[in-house]
């Protein structure tokens, strides 16, 4: 049995204990990977039902690789023994990969995916596949075949997706660090809405090799962690140049938790004049604009910025989704058409009216809104900007409406997300506080091409100040 | 531009090379009740705002660079 330590007096402690932490009880031999292991699967015995977290378990692969290191990759890899999961469009070898869907109920991976061979390499422990919108279609995270994951704080509310089971598993201490996949902020919104931390790095930054694709133009694997400093060890890990990913570039990976605690005089902060900070709710403003005074206080330099015209963006996104979604399909769509869900066929039907020199047309304006921002970069160091514009809606929303206007829900969760999967720049989200009807809200902090060290250092000064946490859900 | 009928929509799907699709599917495009995506003819009507503009000789966005 594991030695109760003055923090983590209880199982639960341990559930929802950084990945930090767990590494370093394990290296002092407080608590054995086994144990530890056997923790998580024990609660995901118990809530999964509740959370709707995992598609797939697998207690059998996970007890047998935590037997699988030596005391030596236990020091040489802050993630050696550490259980994780990935979003159900990862492959790994030997387990079904479903994508969330009846399409791909026998659909068996011949191998891992490159970001999950690298945990693997690294000795971190798989626990399974996680629950998903089908194909990553949507940000409501709603799934009718394998049920909709709730929100960790108030499981009448969504916990947002794509990733829901991604950011599902971590807020329900299910797992302490997940992957998702973010093709319009599908890691960044459930990891706010949850509040927890997430992490869309630079596209090309992580290879998508063995990821199921949505959208080839704006998928990026995401991390989804308890803390900034696990999101920087973990991007470490899954980072890297891979020359069988197209999308990948060769640039060195850093070390991303060294100096995580840098001070930041002197930072020029990026505060968009037009886009988001507009229909909002207005403790979540309030909130950015508490993390925005504190930079100051530590010499940051607010730099008031023009992003680009925003107001086509959602159909920009739109128009090269679509298509790309049909192109991966086609194939399966032709051998099981009537297994698709009902609105991923509809979107799958969108794609299909649309004409090529709309998409190409779309593909110009994602180049152009590339330029755009990286000339703002030119004045600033990062752009600050609230995560999601409202908290969790109820599941079974349909519309929101914010200062009249009527919006679907899923583009909602996404508005301030989905930009900078075009711009392909790096984006975190921190939480930035609890809003008085309980649920977090979240920050985001965007930073240069391959600037993630940047990013992670501002999300881990926001996550230092206790005014901004939030406390653990209530679970059961 | 006219406004889209489903019979527009029905048609280019019967006489292109397409995948048949679900009268559903169709009449969500036309008359979205999901909330998941854009109508259709609200997608066209900013697609036509977007035809309009003039991006000068700007290629389509391929991967990113370090330094661009």
């Amino acid at each position: 049995m594991f030695m109760l330590h003055s923090k983590l007096q209880s199982e639960e402690d341990i559930a929802f204990a950084s990945a930090t932490e767990l590494h370093r009880l394990m290296v002092k031999g407080d608590l054995s990977a086994t144990e530890l292991t056997d923790i998580y699967l024990n609660r995901i015995k118990k809530f999964n039902g509740l959370s709707k977290a995992y598609i797939t378990v697998t207690p059998n692969e996970a007890r047998v690789n935590v037997t699988s290191f030596t005391r030596h990759d236990l020091e040489a890899s802050p993630f050696a023994g550490v259980p994780f999961a990935a979003k159900d469009l990862f492959d790994i070898e030997g387990i079904k990969t479903t994508g969330g869907s009846r399409v791909f109920h026998d659909h068996l991976a011949t191998e891992d995916a490159v970001s999950i061979a690298r945990l693997k390499k690294g000795k971190a422990i798989s626990l399974g596949k996680l629950n998903l919108h089908e194909f990553a279609y949507g940000a409501t995270g709603e799934n009718p075949e394998f049920g909709t994951c709730p929100n960790a704080y108030d499981t009448s509310r969504l916990a947002g997706g794509s990733s829901s089971g991604s950011a599902a598993a971590v807020a329900f201490g299910l797992a302490p660090v997940t992957l998702g996949t973010d093709t319009g902020g599908s890691v960044r919104a459930p990891a706010s809405l949850n509040g927890i931390v997430g992490l869309k790095p630079t596209m090309g930054r992580v290879s998508t090799r063995g990821v199921m694709p949505y959208c080839w133009t704006l998928d990026h694997v995401g991390l989804m962690t308890r803390t900034v400093h696990d999101c920087a060890n973990l991007l470490g890990l899954v980072a890297g140049f891979d020359p069988q990913d197209p999308v990948t570039v060769n640039v060195p990976v850093d070390d991303y938790a060294f100096e995580l605690d840098n001070e930041i005089a002197g930072l020029h902060v990026g505060i968009p004049a037009n886009f988001f900070y507009e229909r909002t709710d207005p403790e979540i403003l309030a909130a950015v604009e508490r993390v925005q005074r504190y930079l100051v206080s530590h010499g940051a330099q607010l730099v008031p910025v023009t992003m680009p015209d925003m107001t086509n963006t959602r159909t920009v996104s739109l128009t090269v989704q679509m298509p790309e979604a049909l192109s991966v399909h086609s194939r399966y769509l032709d051998e099981r058409g009537d297994l698709y869900g009902q609105d991923f066929r509809a979107g799958l039907a969108l794609g299909q009216c649309l004409l090529a020199e709309h998409y190409v047309r779309a593909k110009r304006f994602i180049e152009v809104y590339r330029q755009q921002t990286n000339a703002l970069f030119d004045d600033v160091d990062i752009l600050l900007t609230p995560t999601t514009p409202a908290i969790a809606p109820h599941i079974g929303t349909v519309t929101t409406k914010v200062d009249g206007m009527d919006e679907p829900v899923g583009n909602a969760i996404t508005r301030f997300t989905s930009f900078f999967n075009m711009s392909g720049h790096p984006a975190i989200t921190v939480p930035c506080g609890l809003h008085s009807e309980g649920l977090p809200m979240g920050v985001q902090v965007v930073g240069r091409y391959f600037e993630e060290k940047l990013i992670l250092n501002v999300a881990r000064l926001i996550e230092k100040n206790d005014e901004f946490s939030v406390p653990r859900p209530k679970i059961g | 531009m006219k406004k889209l009928q489903k019979e527009t929509l029905t048609n280019l799907c019967d006489q292109l090379a397409s995948h048949p699709w679900h009268d559903e599917e169709i009449e969500e495009l036309v008359h979205p009740k999901l909330g998941i995506i854009t109508g259709f003819q609200e997608l066209l009507d900013q697609l036509e705002v977007l035809r309009k503009t003039d991006l000068g000789h700007t290629p389509p966005a391929m991967s990113v660079q370090k330094g661009n």
